[in-house]
Protein backbone atom coordinates (compact mmCIF):
# COMPACT_ATOMS: atom_id res chain seq x y z
CA UNK A 1 0.00 0.00 0.00
CA UNK A 2 2.77 2.52 0.67
CA UNK A 3 4.15 2.64 -2.54
CA UNK A 4 0.65 4.68 -3.60
CA UNK A 5 0.46 6.80 -0.61
CA UNK A 6 3.19 9.24 -1.89
CA UNK A 7 0.79 9.39 -4.89
CA UNK A 8 -1.30 12.70 -5.46
CA UNK A 9 -5.22 12.40 -4.40
CA UNK A 10 -6.87 13.98 -7.41
CA UNK A 11 -10.63 13.25 -5.71
CA UNK A 12 -11.40 13.66 -2.14
CA UNK A 13 -15.16 12.28 -1.22
CA UNK A 14 -16.24 13.12 2.61
CA UNK A 15 -20.03 11.75 4.10
CA UNK A 16 -21.13 11.74 0.39
CA UNK A 17 -25.07 10.71 1.67
CA UNK A 18 -28.15 10.21 -0.19
CA UNK A 19 -31.73 9.82 0.98
CA UNK A 20 -34.72 8.63 -1.40
CA UNK A 21 -37.26 10.13 1.03
CA UNK A 22 -36.24 7.90 4.00
CA UNK A 23 -34.01 5.40 2.26
CA UNK A 24 -30.45 5.50 2.89
CA UNK A 25 -29.27 4.68 -0.31
CA UNK A 26 -25.60 6.07 0.64
CA UNK A 27 -24.39 6.49 4.35
CA UNK A 28 -21.71 9.32 4.68
CA UNK A 29 -18.98 7.33 2.65
CA UNK A 30 -15.26 8.31 2.21
CA UNK A 31 -12.77 7.81 -0.12
CA UNK A 32 -10.30 9.01 -1.94
CA UNK A 33 -8.61 8.42 -5.92
CA UNK A 34 -5.48 8.56 -6.43
CA UNK A 35 -3.67 10.20 -9.44
CA UNK A 36 -3.06 7.84 -12.57
CA UNK A 37 -5.05 4.29 -10.43
CA UNK A 38 -7.46 2.60 -11.92
CA UNK A 39 -10.34 2.11 -8.26
CA UNK A 40 -12.54 -0.20 -8.29
CA UNK A 41 -15.91 -0.13 -6.85
CA UNK A 42 -17.68 -3.53 -5.64
CA UNK A 43 -20.41 -4.67 -3.95
CA UNK A 44 -23.54 -7.10 -4.17
CA UNK A 45 -27.21 -5.15 -5.63
CA UNK A 46 -28.51 -2.18 -3.79
CA UNK A 47 -24.65 -1.72 -1.78
CA UNK A 48 -24.93 1.60 -2.86
CA UNK A 49 -22.84 1.57 -5.90
CA UNK A 50 -24.71 3.04 -8.66
CA UNK A 51 -25.85 5.90 -6.51
CA UNK A 52 -22.12 6.43 -5.12
CA UNK A 53 -21.69 7.26 -8.79
CA UNK A 54 -24.14 9.40 -9.44
CA UNK A 55 -23.49 11.38 -6.34
CA UNK A 56 -20.04 12.04 -7.62
CA UNK A 57 -21.47 12.95 -11.27
CA UNK A 58 -24.31 15.30 -10.43
CA UNK A 59 -26.54 12.62 -12.05
CA UNK A 60 -28.52 12.80 -8.94
CA UNK A 61 -28.09 15.60 -6.44
CA UNK A 62 -26.71 14.63 -3.38
CA UNK A 63 -27.93 15.34 0.19
CA UNK A 64 -24.96 15.64 1.77
CA UNK A 65 -21.27 15.45 1.55
CA UNK A 66 -18.05 17.38 0.20
CA UNK A 67 -16.02 16.41 -2.91
CA UNK A 68 -12.76 17.85 -3.58
CA UNK A 69 -10.91 17.72 -6.94
CA UNK A 70 -7.09 19.04 -6.49
CA UNK A 71 -7.45 20.04 -2.99
CA UNK A 72 -10.01 22.05 -3.63
CA UNK A 73 -13.85 21.91 -2.69
CA UNK A 74 -15.89 21.61 -5.85
CA UNK A 75 -19.76 22.07 -6.38
CA UNK A 76 -20.73 18.97 -8.55
CA UNK A 77 -24.86 19.85 -8.57
CA UNK A 78 -25.66 18.23 -12.53
CA UNK A 79 -23.70 16.74 -15.20
CA UNK A 80 -22.34 19.98 -16.58
CA UNK A 81 -20.62 20.69 -13.38
CA UNK A 82 -18.95 17.13 -12.91
CA UNK A 83 -17.54 18.11 -16.97
CA UNK A 84 -16.36 21.43 -16.19
CA UNK A 85 -14.35 19.72 -13.25
CA UNK A 86 -12.68 17.32 -15.71
CA UNK A 87 -15.06 14.15 -14.84
CA UNK A 88 -16.46 11.90 -17.30
CA UNK A 89 -18.68 9.09 -16.92
CA UNK A 90 -19.81 5.91 -18.84
CA UNK A 91 -23.43 5.04 -17.24
CA UNK A 92 -24.48 1.46 -17.66
CA UNK A 93 -27.60 1.26 -20.00
CA UNK A 94 -27.36 5.48 -20.91
CA UNK A 95 -24.19 5.84 -22.82
CA UNK A 96 -25.32 6.21 -26.21
CA UNK A 97 -28.60 7.56 -28.22
CA UNK A 98 -29.95 4.62 -30.34
CA UNK A 99 -31.40 7.24 -33.13
CA UNK A 100 -28.33 9.12 -33.51
CA UNK A 101 -25.50 8.52 -35.41
CA UNK A 102 -21.21 7.77 -33.62
CA UNK A 103 -20.26 11.07 -34.53
CA UNK A 104 -23.26 13.06 -33.09
CA UNK A 105 -23.20 10.56 -29.90
CA UNK A 106 -19.84 11.37 -29.21
CA UNK A 107 -20.13 15.50 -29.19
CA UNK A 108 -23.26 15.03 -27.82
CA UNK A 109 -23.52 18.41 -25.69
CA UNK A 110 -20.47 19.36 -26.42
CA UNK A 111 -20.77 19.87 -30.69
CA UNK A 112 -18.20 22.11 -32.49
CA UNK A 113 -19.89 24.50 -34.48
CA UNK A 114 -18.52 26.11 -37.87
CA UNK A 115 -16.20 29.10 -37.45
CA UNK A 116 -18.40 31.54 -38.52
CA UNK A 117 -21.04 33.51 -38.71
CA UNK A 118 -23.86 30.63 -39.00
CA UNK A 119 -22.02 29.01 -36.67
CA UNK A 120 -22.21 31.68 -34.05
CA UNK A 121 -25.84 32.70 -34.16
CA UNK A 122 -27.71 29.52 -35.72
CA UNK A 123 -25.22 26.85 -34.22
CA UNK A 124 -24.12 25.61 -37.22
CA UNK A 125 -22.63 21.90 -37.17
CA UNK A 126 -19.03 21.50 -38.54
CA UNK A 127 -19.68 17.84 -39.23
CA UNK A 128 -15.88 17.69 -41.14
CA UNK A 129 -13.81 18.62 -38.13
CA UNK A 130 -16.22 16.42 -35.68
CA UNK A 131 -15.84 13.60 -37.86
CA UNK A 132 -12.04 13.76 -38.29
CA UNK A 133 -11.39 13.77 -34.71
CA UNK A 134 -13.41 11.09 -34.20
CA UNK A 135 -11.54 8.93 -36.91
CA UNK A 136 -8.30 10.02 -35.42
CA UNK A 137 -8.94 8.95 -31.80
CA UNK A 138 -10.79 5.52 -33.32
CA UNK A 139 -7.71 4.81 -35.19
CA UNK A 140 -5.02 6.09 -32.25
CA UNK A 141 -7.17 3.77 -29.52
CA UNK A 142 -7.60 0.66 -32.20
CA UNK A 143 -11.25 0.96 -32.10
CA UNK A 144 -12.89 -0.57 -35.55
CA UNK A 145 -15.99 1.22 -36.26
CA UNK A 146 -15.89 2.61 -39.94
CA UNK A 147 -19.50 3.66 -40.11
CA UNK A 148 -19.14 6.65 -37.94
CA UNK A 149 -22.89 8.18 -39.92
CA UNK A 150 -24.87 4.90 -38.87
CA UNK A 151 -27.31 5.49 -35.98
CA UNK A 152 -25.86 3.70 -32.47
CA UNK A 153 -28.59 1.13 -32.35
CA UNK A 154 -26.86 -0.06 -35.75
CA UNK A 155 -23.75 -1.42 -33.46
CA UNK A 156 -22.66 -4.17 -31.27
CA UNK A 157 -22.82 -3.84 -27.57
CA UNK A 158 -18.83 -3.92 -27.67
CA UNK A 159 -18.60 -1.45 -30.49
CA UNK A 160 -21.05 0.59 -28.24
CA UNK A 161 -18.91 0.53 -25.42
CA UNK A 162 -15.89 0.99 -26.97
CA UNK A 163 -17.72 4.27 -28.66
CA UNK A 164 -18.84 5.49 -24.96
CA UNK A 165 -14.98 4.66 -23.72
CA UNK A 166 -13.23 6.95 -26.57
CA UNK A 167 -15.93 9.74 -25.59
CA UNK A 168 -14.38 9.58 -22.22
CA UNK A 169 -10.89 9.61 -23.95
CA UNK A 170 -11.64 12.34 -25.84
CA UNK A 171 -13.74 14.85 -23.01
CA UNK A 172 -11.78 13.54 -19.79
CA UNK A 173 -9.63 15.94 -18.73
CA UNK A 174 -8.95 14.23 -15.24
CA UNK A 175 -11.35 11.42 -14.04
CA UNK A 176 -13.43 8.49 -16.04
CA UNK A 177 -15.82 7.47 -14.25
CA UNK A 178 -16.89 3.84 -15.16
CA UNK A 179 -20.29 1.89 -14.50
CA UNK A 180 -19.88 -1.75 -15.22
CA UNK A 181 -17.84 -1.50 -18.42
CA UNK A 182 -18.53 -5.13 -19.46
CA UNK A 183 -21.72 -5.59 -18.39
CA UNK A 184 -23.76 -7.72 -21.26
CA UNK A 185 -20.50 -8.06 -23.56
CA UNK A 186 -19.31 -11.42 -24.19
CA UNK A 187 -16.14 -12.50 -23.55
CA UNK A 188 -14.11 -11.28 -26.19
CA UNK A 189 -15.58 -8.21 -26.49
CA UNK A 190 -15.14 -7.89 -22.14
CA UNK A 191 -11.15 -8.15 -22.63
CA UNK A 192 -11.30 -5.51 -25.75
CA UNK A 193 -13.36 -2.79 -23.55
CA UNK A 194 -10.81 -3.87 -20.15
CA UNK A 195 -7.92 -3.04 -22.80
CA UNK A 196 -9.34 0.07 -23.31
CA UNK A 197 -10.41 1.04 -19.88
CA UNK A 198 -6.22 0.46 -19.67
CA UNK A 199 -5.23 2.80 -21.88
CA UNK A 200 -7.27 5.14 -20.41
CA UNK A 201 -4.31 5.49 -17.73
CA UNK A 202 -1.93 6.19 -20.17
CA UNK A 203 -4.10 9.18 -22.01
CA UNK A 204 -3.83 10.28 -18.05
CA UNK A 205 -6.98 9.40 -16.59
CA UNK A 206 -7.70 8.09 -13.29
CA UNK A 207 -10.33 5.57 -12.99
CA UNK A 208 -13.22 4.52 -11.12
CA UNK A 209 -14.76 1.64 -11.94
CA UNK A 210 -17.89 -0.32 -10.34
CA UNK A 211 -17.46 -4.11 -11.52
CA UNK A 212 -19.13 -7.20 -10.73
CA UNK A 213 -15.93 -9.25 -12.53
CA UNK A 214 -13.37 -10.03 -9.35
CA UNK A 215 -11.34 -10.70 -12.27
CA UNK A 216 -11.12 -7.73 -13.78
CA UNK A 217 -10.83 -6.18 -10.12
CA UNK A 218 -7.54 -8.35 -9.43
CA UNK A 219 -6.22 -8.24 -12.54
CA UNK A 220 -6.27 -4.41 -13.87
CA UNK A 221 -7.13 -2.39 -10.93
CA UNK A 222 -4.85 -0.78 -8.23
CA UNK A 223 -7.12 -0.51 -5.51
CA UNK A 224 -10.75 -1.54 -4.40
CA UNK A 225 -13.17 -0.02 -2.57
CA UNK A 226 -16.05 -2.30 -0.78
CA UNK A 227 -19.78 -1.28 -0.47
CA UNK A 228 -22.01 -2.89 1.75
CA UNK A 229 -25.66 -1.51 2.57
CA UNK A 230 -24.96 1.77 1.65
CA UNK A 231 -21.48 2.32 3.41
CA UNK A 232 -18.25 1.85 2.68
CA UNK A 233 -17.28 -1.52 4.13
CA UNK A 234 -13.35 -1.42 3.48
CA UNK A 235 -10.73 -0.17 1.26
CA UNK A 236 -7.83 -2.14 0.29
CA UNK A 237 -5.16 -2.17 -1.66
CA UNK A 238 -5.36 -4.89 -4.40
CA UNK A 239 -2.01 -6.69 -3.68
CA UNK A 240 -3.25 -7.77 -0.54
CA UNK A 241 -6.19 -8.80 -1.38
CA UNK A 242 -7.56 -12.16 -3.32
CA UNK A 243 -10.80 -12.93 -4.30
CA UNK A 244 -12.32 -14.99 -1.48
CA UNK A 245 -11.55 -12.44 0.96
CA UNK A 246 -13.50 -9.88 -1.82
CA UNK A 247 -16.37 -12.06 -1.80
CA UNK A 248 -16.50 -12.02 2.26
CA UNK A 249 -16.35 -8.15 2.68
CA UNK A 250 -18.64 -7.71 -0.25
CA UNK A 251 -20.85 -10.18 1.42
CA UNK A 252 -20.12 -9.27 5.36
CA UNK A 253 -18.83 -12.68 6.84
CA UNK A 254 -15.20 -10.56 7.02
CA UNK A 255 -16.38 -7.40 8.61
CA UNK A 256 -12.88 -5.55 9.53
CA UNK A 257 -11.37 -3.57 6.88
CA UNK A 258 -7.98 -4.77 5.63
CA UNK A 259 -4.58 -3.39 5.80
CA UNK B 1 -5.65 -8.18 -36.96
CA UNK B 2 -3.66 -5.17 -38.02
CA UNK B 3 -3.91 -5.57 -41.79
CA UNK B 4 -8.03 -5.85 -41.00
CA UNK B 5 -8.26 -2.69 -39.13
CA UNK B 6 -6.63 -0.73 -42.37
CA UNK B 7 -9.07 -2.69 -44.77
CA UNK B 8 -11.97 -1.88 -42.36
CA UNK B 9 -10.73 1.78 -42.27
CA UNK B 10 -10.69 2.26 -46.14
CA UNK B 11 -14.62 1.66 -46.31
CA UNK B 12 -14.84 5.01 -44.54
CA UNK B 13 -16.29 7.33 -47.01
CA UNK B 14 -14.53 10.35 -47.97
CA UNK B 15 -14.91 14.22 -47.71
CA UNK B 16 -15.77 14.70 -51.59
CA UNK B 17 -18.22 11.69 -51.82
CA UNK B 18 -20.30 12.49 -48.84
CA UNK B 19 -22.54 15.03 -49.70
CA UNK B 20 -23.98 12.53 -52.76
CA UNK B 21 -24.22 9.64 -49.78
CA UNK B 22 -25.71 11.75 -47.64
CA UNK B 23 -28.57 12.34 -50.91
CA UNK B 24 -28.49 9.07 -51.20
CA UNK B 25 -29.11 7.87 -47.42
CA UNK B 26 -31.87 10.59 -47.48
CA UNK B 27 -33.50 9.47 -50.45
CA UNK B 28 -33.18 5.83 -48.54
CA UNK B 29 -35.42 7.32 -46.05
CA UNK B 30 -38.20 8.47 -48.10
CA UNK B 31 -38.53 6.44 -51.24
CA UNK B 32 -41.02 4.09 -49.25
CA UNK B 33 -43.58 7.36 -48.36
CA UNK B 34 -42.39 9.00 -51.82
CA UNK B 35 -43.77 5.68 -53.68
CA UNK B 36 -46.82 5.21 -51.78
CA UNK B 37 -47.77 8.93 -53.06
CA UNK B 38 -46.98 7.90 -56.27
CA UNK B 39 -49.05 5.11 -55.96
CA UNK B 40 -52.40 6.68 -54.98
CA UNK B 41 -51.34 9.74 -57.04
CA UNK B 42 -51.67 6.68 -60.05
CA UNK B 43 -54.83 4.98 -58.81
CA UNK B 44 -57.00 8.37 -59.14
CA UNK B 45 -55.48 9.36 -62.32
CA UNK B 46 -56.77 6.03 -63.73
CA UNK B 47 -59.97 5.98 -61.82
CA UNK B 48 -60.99 9.78 -62.84
CA UNK B 49 -60.60 11.69 -66.06
CA UNK B 50 -61.10 15.01 -64.02
CA UNK B 51 -58.50 14.55 -62.00
CA UNK B 52 -56.08 14.26 -64.83
CA UNK B 53 -54.61 17.57 -65.02
CA UNK B 54 -51.97 20.15 -63.97
CA UNK B 55 -54.87 22.71 -62.31
CA UNK B 56 -55.46 19.43 -60.09
CA UNK B 57 -52.05 18.58 -59.01
CA UNK B 58 -51.23 22.05 -58.05
CA UNK B 59 -54.42 22.64 -56.16
CA UNK B 60 -53.19 19.52 -54.14
CA UNK B 61 -50.02 21.19 -53.42
CA UNK B 62 -51.33 24.52 -52.85
CA UNK B 63 -54.47 23.50 -50.11
CA UNK B 64 -51.55 21.17 -48.55
CA UNK B 65 -49.08 24.39 -48.44
CA UNK B 66 -51.35 25.71 -45.21
CA UNK B 67 -51.14 22.70 -43.29
CA UNK B 68 -47.81 21.74 -44.50
CA UNK B 69 -46.59 25.13 -43.14
CA UNK B 70 -48.33 23.91 -39.83
CA UNK B 71 -46.74 20.62 -39.66
CA UNK B 72 -43.29 21.42 -39.96
CA UNK B 73 -43.39 22.76 -36.46
CA UNK B 74 -45.48 19.54 -35.58
CA UNK B 75 -42.52 17.47 -36.58
CA UNK B 76 -39.78 19.22 -34.74
CA UNK B 77 -41.75 18.84 -31.44
CA UNK B 78 -43.13 15.00 -32.45
CA UNK B 79 -39.10 14.44 -33.14
CA UNK B 80 -38.25 15.75 -29.90
CA UNK B 81 -40.17 13.33 -27.79
CA UNK B 82 -42.84 16.45 -27.46
CA UNK B 83 -46.29 16.72 -28.84
CA UNK B 84 -48.48 19.96 -29.07
CA UNK B 85 -52.23 19.56 -29.46
CA UNK B 86 -52.69 23.29 -29.12
CA UNK B 87 -51.12 24.94 -32.38
CA UNK B 88 -54.63 24.48 -33.94
CA UNK B 89 -55.45 27.63 -31.20
CA UNK B 90 -52.63 28.94 -32.01
CA UNK B 91 -53.61 29.37 -35.71
CA UNK B 92 -57.05 30.84 -34.63
CA UNK B 93 -55.33 33.27 -32.36
CA UNK B 94 -52.80 34.63 -35.00
CA UNK B 95 -55.43 34.92 -37.53
CA UNK B 96 -57.58 37.03 -35.64
CA UNK B 97 -54.50 38.94 -33.94
CA UNK B 98 -53.52 39.46 -37.37
CA UNK B 99 -56.59 40.81 -38.64
CA UNK B 100 -56.74 43.00 -35.46
CA UNK B 101 -53.51 44.48 -35.58
CA UNK B 102 -54.08 45.48 -39.78
CA UNK B 103 -57.88 46.12 -39.48
CA UNK B 104 -58.48 47.74 -36.06
CA UNK B 105 -54.61 49.34 -35.00
CA UNK B 106 -54.27 49.82 -38.80
CA UNK B 107 -50.93 48.66 -38.55
CA UNK B 108 -48.97 48.24 -42.27
CA UNK B 109 -49.19 44.97 -42.89
CA UNK B 110 -45.49 43.58 -42.50
CA UNK B 111 -45.93 44.83 -38.57
CA UNK B 112 -48.76 43.04 -38.19
CA UNK B 113 -47.57 39.97 -39.57
CA UNK B 114 -44.05 40.42 -37.04
CA UNK B 115 -46.53 41.25 -34.25
CA UNK B 116 -48.70 37.73 -35.25
CA UNK B 117 -45.51 35.68 -35.42
CA UNK B 118 -44.48 37.22 -32.02
CA UNK B 119 -47.94 36.22 -30.57
CA UNK B 120 -47.28 32.83 -32.11
CA UNK B 121 -44.06 32.40 -30.73
CA UNK B 122 -45.24 33.25 -27.30
CA UNK B 123 -48.03 30.87 -26.66
CA UNK B 124 -46.02 28.06 -27.82
CA UNK B 125 -43.28 29.61 -25.64
CA UNK B 126 -45.88 29.07 -22.70
CA UNK B 127 -46.91 25.81 -23.25
CA UNK B 128 -43.48 24.57 -23.07
CA UNK B 129 -42.48 26.50 -19.97
CA UNK B 130 -45.10 24.90 -18.26
CA UNK B 131 -44.35 21.55 -18.89
CA UNK B 132 -40.86 22.58 -17.86
CA UNK B 133 -41.81 24.26 -14.67
CA UNK B 134 -44.51 21.88 -13.77
CA UNK B 135 -43.08 18.32 -15.33
CA UNK B 136 -46.78 18.06 -16.24
CA UNK B 137 -47.18 15.88 -19.80
CA UNK B 138 -47.22 17.55 -23.23
CA UNK B 139 -50.55 15.62 -23.44
CA UNK B 140 -52.45 17.65 -20.87
CA UNK B 141 -50.48 21.17 -20.90
CA UNK B 142 -51.37 21.81 -24.88
CA UNK B 143 -55.04 20.11 -24.57
CA UNK B 144 -55.28 22.56 -21.86
CA UNK B 145 -54.02 25.39 -24.50
CA UNK B 146 -56.21 24.13 -26.91
CA UNK B 147 -58.99 25.21 -25.13
CA UNK B 148 -57.93 28.12 -23.24
CA UNK B 149 -56.25 29.62 -26.67
CA UNK B 150 -59.50 28.90 -28.34
CA UNK B 151 -61.11 31.19 -25.77
CA UNK B 152 -58.61 33.81 -26.27
CA UNK B 153 -59.05 33.81 -29.90
CA UNK B 154 -62.97 34.40 -29.49
CA UNK B 155 -62.03 37.05 -26.41
CA UNK B 156 -59.76 39.01 -29.07
CA UNK B 157 -62.18 38.16 -32.28
CA UNK B 158 -65.66 38.14 -31.28
CA UNK B 159 -68.19 40.65 -32.91
CA UNK B 160 -65.34 42.09 -34.93
CA UNK B 161 -65.58 42.32 -38.70
CA UNK B 162 -61.77 40.81 -39.95
CA UNK B 163 -61.82 41.34 -43.50
CA UNK B 164 -60.73 43.24 -46.74
CA UNK B 165 -57.46 43.30 -46.05
CA UNK B 166 -54.26 45.23 -48.25
CA UNK B 167 -53.59 43.62 -51.71
CA UNK B 168 -50.52 43.53 -50.61
CA UNK B 169 -51.01 41.37 -47.72
CA UNK B 170 -53.91 39.06 -49.69
CA UNK B 171 -51.18 38.25 -52.11
CA UNK B 172 -48.81 36.01 -49.52
CA UNK B 173 -51.77 33.36 -49.60
CA UNK B 174 -53.61 33.29 -53.00
CA UNK B 175 -53.14 31.88 -56.25
CA UNK B 176 -50.58 28.84 -56.63
CA UNK B 177 -47.27 30.22 -56.49
CA UNK B 178 -46.96 32.16 -53.32
CA UNK B 179 -48.37 29.17 -50.60
CA UNK B 180 -45.99 26.97 -52.32
CA UNK B 181 -43.20 28.52 -52.52
CA UNK B 182 -43.38 29.52 -48.74
CA UNK B 183 -43.96 25.88 -48.01
CA UNK B 184 -41.28 24.79 -49.61
CA UNK B 185 -39.56 27.69 -47.62
CA UNK B 186 -40.51 26.57 -44.23
CA UNK B 187 -39.62 22.80 -45.06
CA UNK B 188 -36.13 23.71 -45.97
CA UNK B 189 -35.79 25.97 -43.00
CA UNK B 190 -36.74 22.94 -41.10
CA UNK B 191 -34.50 20.47 -42.80
CA UNK B 192 -31.29 22.69 -41.79
CA UNK B 193 -32.47 23.62 -38.36
CA UNK B 194 -33.13 19.50 -37.82
CA UNK B 195 -30.17 18.38 -39.58
CA UNK B 196 -27.20 21.30 -39.77
CA UNK B 197 -27.93 23.00 -36.17
CA UNK B 198 -27.03 21.66 -32.88
CA UNK B 199 -30.46 22.32 -31.00
CA UNK B 200 -32.04 20.65 -33.80
CA UNK B 201 -29.53 17.90 -33.56
CA UNK B 202 -30.74 17.76 -29.74
CA UNK B 203 -34.40 17.17 -30.89
CA UNK B 204 -33.32 14.07 -32.12
CA UNK B 205 -30.82 13.11 -29.25
CA UNK B 206 -33.61 14.54 -26.60
CA UNK B 207 -36.19 12.42 -28.39
CA UNK B 208 -34.48 9.08 -28.69
CA UNK B 209 -33.12 9.16 -25.12
CA UNK B 210 -33.83 12.35 -22.87
CA UNK B 211 -32.05 10.72 -20.00
CA UNK B 212 -28.91 10.09 -21.71
CA UNK B 213 -29.41 13.45 -23.38
CA UNK B 214 -29.50 15.41 -19.85
CA UNK B 215 -26.16 12.96 -18.39
CA UNK B 216 -24.12 14.25 -21.69
CA UNK B 217 -24.89 17.70 -20.97
CA UNK B 218 -27.75 19.00 -23.41
CA UNK B 219 -30.34 21.51 -21.53
CA UNK B 220 -32.92 19.49 -21.76
CA UNK B 221 -35.21 22.17 -20.64
CA UNK B 222 -34.58 24.72 -22.22
CA UNK B 223 -34.11 23.29 -25.47
CA UNK B 224 -37.86 22.18 -25.37
CA UNK B 225 -38.93 25.15 -24.54
CA UNK B 226 -37.28 26.48 -27.87
CA UNK B 227 -39.21 23.76 -29.67
CA UNK B 228 -42.66 24.26 -28.80
CA UNK B 229 -41.60 28.47 -29.75
CA UNK B 230 -40.80 27.32 -32.84
CA UNK B 231 -44.21 25.08 -33.14
CA UNK B 232 -45.79 28.04 -32.49
CA UNK B 233 -44.26 30.35 -34.87
CA UNK B 234 -44.76 28.02 -37.41
CA UNK B 235 -48.62 27.91 -36.36
CA UNK B 236 -48.57 31.77 -36.76
CA UNK B 237 -47.26 31.40 -40.44
CA UNK B 238 -49.61 29.04 -41.30
CA UNK B 239 -52.56 31.35 -39.84
CA UNK B 240 -51.12 34.28 -41.32
CA UNK B 241 -51.26 32.43 -45.06
CA UNK B 242 -54.86 31.83 -44.49
CA UNK B 243 -55.99 34.94 -43.34
CA UNK B 244 -54.41 36.24 -46.64
CA UNK B 245 -56.07 33.33 -48.49
CA UNK B 246 -59.58 33.38 -47.44
CA UNK B 247 -59.59 37.20 -47.09
CA UNK B 248 -60.97 37.39 -43.34
CA UNK B 249 -60.06 36.23 -40.34
CA UNK B 250 -62.47 34.46 -37.65
CA UNK B 251 -61.64 32.77 -34.12
CA UNK B 252 -63.44 29.57 -35.12
CA UNK B 253 -60.46 28.76 -37.81
CA UNK B 254 -57.95 26.39 -37.17
CA UNK B 255 -60.25 23.43 -35.38
CA UNK B 256 -58.62 20.26 -35.35
CA UNK B 257 -56.06 21.46 -37.69
CA UNK B 258 -53.26 19.86 -35.40
CA UNK B 259 -54.67 16.47 -35.66
CA UNK B 260 -54.13 16.96 -39.42
CA UNK B 261 -50.34 18.04 -39.14
CA UNK B 262 -49.79 15.38 -36.77
CA UNK B 263 -51.88 12.64 -39.39
CA UNK B 264 -48.87 14.20 -41.68
CA UNK B 265 -46.23 14.00 -39.93
CA UNK B 266 -47.04 10.37 -38.87
CA UNK B 267 -47.81 9.13 -42.43
CA UNK B 268 -44.73 10.60 -43.51
CA UNK B 269 -42.87 8.29 -41.46
CA UNK B 270 -42.09 10.37 -38.67
CA UNK B 271 -42.28 8.22 -34.87
CA UNK B 272 -44.56 9.36 -32.80
CA UNK B 273 -42.20 8.31 -30.23
CA UNK B 274 -39.73 10.81 -30.77
CA UNK B 275 -36.01 10.53 -32.08
CA UNK B 276 -36.79 9.76 -35.44
CA UNK B 277 -38.65 11.27 -38.76
CA UNK B 278 -37.21 14.30 -41.38
CA UNK B 279 -39.47 17.31 -42.52
CA UNK B 280 -39.59 15.88 -45.80
CA UNK B 281 -41.30 12.95 -44.75
CA UNK B 282 -44.10 15.13 -43.91
CA UNK B 283 -44.45 17.23 -46.86
CA UNK B 284 -44.69 13.56 -48.56
CA UNK B 285 -47.32 12.63 -45.42
CA UNK B 286 -48.91 16.28 -45.74
CA UNK B 287 -49.62 15.91 -49.82
CA UNK B 288 -50.60 11.88 -49.59
CA UNK B 289 -53.43 12.93 -47.22
CA UNK B 290 -54.63 16.04 -49.77
CA UNK B 291 -54.48 13.63 -52.95
CA UNK B 292 -56.78 11.20 -51.20
CA UNK B 293 -59.09 13.84 -50.19
CA UNK B 294 -58.81 15.40 -53.61
CA UNK B 295 -59.23 12.16 -55.44
CA UNK B 296 -62.15 10.58 -53.26
CA UNK B 297 -63.71 14.26 -53.86
CA UNK B 298 -62.86 14.04 -57.74
CA UNK B 299 -64.84 10.64 -57.26
CA UNK B 300 -67.62 11.56 -55.75
CA UNK B 301 -67.03 10.52 -52.25
CA UNK B 302 -68.59 12.61 -49.30
CA UNK B 303 -66.78 14.58 -47.10
CA UNK B 304 -68.03 11.88 -44.33
CA UNK B 305 -65.93 9.29 -45.64
CA UNK B 306 -62.82 11.28 -46.44
CA UNK B 307 -62.87 11.50 -43.12
CA UNK B 308 -63.29 7.88 -42.31
CA UNK B 309 -60.48 6.96 -45.21
CA UNK B 310 -58.03 10.09 -43.73
CA UNK B 311 -58.78 7.91 -39.62
CA UNK B 312 -58.13 4.93 -41.62
CA UNK B 313 -54.58 6.03 -42.96
CA UNK B 314 -53.49 7.78 -39.65
CA UNK B 315 -53.95 3.94 -37.79
CA UNK B 316 -52.56 1.88 -40.09
CA UNK B 317 -49.27 4.66 -40.48
CA UNK B 318 -48.94 4.45 -36.53
CA UNK B 319 -49.49 0.90 -36.93
CA UNK B 320 -46.47 0.72 -39.92
CA UNK B 321 -44.33 2.37 -37.08
CA UNK B 322 -44.39 0.40 -34.54
CA UNK B 323 -44.75 -2.45 -36.19
CA UNK B 324 -40.98 -1.28 -37.36
CA UNK B 325 -39.83 -0.93 -34.43
CA UNK B 326 -40.92 -4.60 -33.16
CA UNK B 327 -38.97 -5.99 -35.87
CA UNK B 328 -35.71 -4.02 -35.90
Amino acid sequence: MEHLNSAKIILKARGLSKHYGGVVALDAADFDLREGEVLAIVGDNGAGKSTLVKALTGAVPKTSGVISIDGHETRIDNPTDAKNAGIETVYQDLALVNEISITKNMFLGREIVKDNLFGKWFGALDFPTMDKKIKELFQKLDIRIADIYRDAEAFSGGQRQAVALAKTVMFGKRIAILDEPTAALGVRESKMAMDLVCSLKDHGLSVIMITHNMQHVLNHCDRVVVMRLGKVAAVCDVDEVDGDMLVGLITGTIEHKVG
Amino acid sequence: MLNQKSSEFVSVPQAKTSGLQILRYQFMQIWQVLAALLLIYAVFFILSPAFRNVDTLLSIFSQGAILAVLACGTTIVLISGGLDLSVGSIFAVVGVVVGVLIKEYELAYPLAILGALVAGTCLGALNGVIQVVTKVPAFIVTLGGLTAYKGLAELLGSGKDLSRFPEGFQMLGSGYLMPICIMLGAALLTGLFLTKTRLGNHAFAIGGNEEVARLSGVNVARSRIYYYMIGGMFAATAAILEVSKLNFAQSSRGVSYELFAIAAVVIGGTSLFGGRGSVGKTIIGMLIMQTIIVGLAYLGVGTSFQRIAIGTIIVLAVYWDVWRRQTR
